[in-house]
């Protein structure tokens, strides 16, 4: 996995998201606003290691695969 | 919210390489619009979505996967290998 750096984002949001998803029609859900074509906002967050990681890093270094969990690390 | 220290537990016990972020203020969940709000019995609830997304070195963004196609990693590490033979070819 040399050719793009992976970026594992475990956006844990409401403990009760799971349930309430269950509600929510398809059309209540907002699309992303985010699309295509679009230069990324820059971001700064705290890793595993509790080292700072900056999207702007990265640019003309390497691709960027950016994957959003929820709840990765829970027992339910 | 999974904290740096749940994430590094994590990490561990998969065996992660890659870097595992937490966005502990949701600040870049509501800047990329992944964080979505659901009102219910008068109160607001907050959500993020599953998604992946592919950013090349110029920082633009390439591909957006989000709900339930999202799960699939499959198209996003196509366009990761798309991205790498372009690099290569230059």
């Amino acid at each position: 996995m040399k050719r793009a750096l992976v970026l594992g984002l475990l956006a844990a949001s409401a403990m009760a998201a799971a349930p309430i998803a269950r509600y929510v029609e398809k059309s209540d859900v907002a699309k992303m606003t985010l699309k295509v074509g679009d230069t990324a906002p820059d971001f700064t967050l705290l890793s595993n290691e509790w080292k700072t990681v900056k999207l702007s890093d990265y640019r003309g270094k390497k691709n960027v695969f950016l994957a959003v969990y929820v709840l990765a690390f829970t027992g339910g | 919210m999974d904290s740096p220290a749940a994430n590094a537990a994590f990490a561990k016990q998969i065996g992660i390489t890659f870097p595992l972020l937490s966005d502990m203020n949701r600040k870049m969940l509501k800047t990329y619009g992944i964080l979505k709000g659901y009102d219910k019995n008068n109160e607001t609830y907050e959500w993020a979505l599953r998604a992946n997304i592919v950013i090349d070195k110029q920082g633009i963004i390439q591909l957006v996967d989000e709900g339930d196609s999202a799960v699939d990693p499959n198209t996003a590490l196509t366009m990761c290998t798309t991205l790498h033979k372009k690099d290569a070819a230059k």
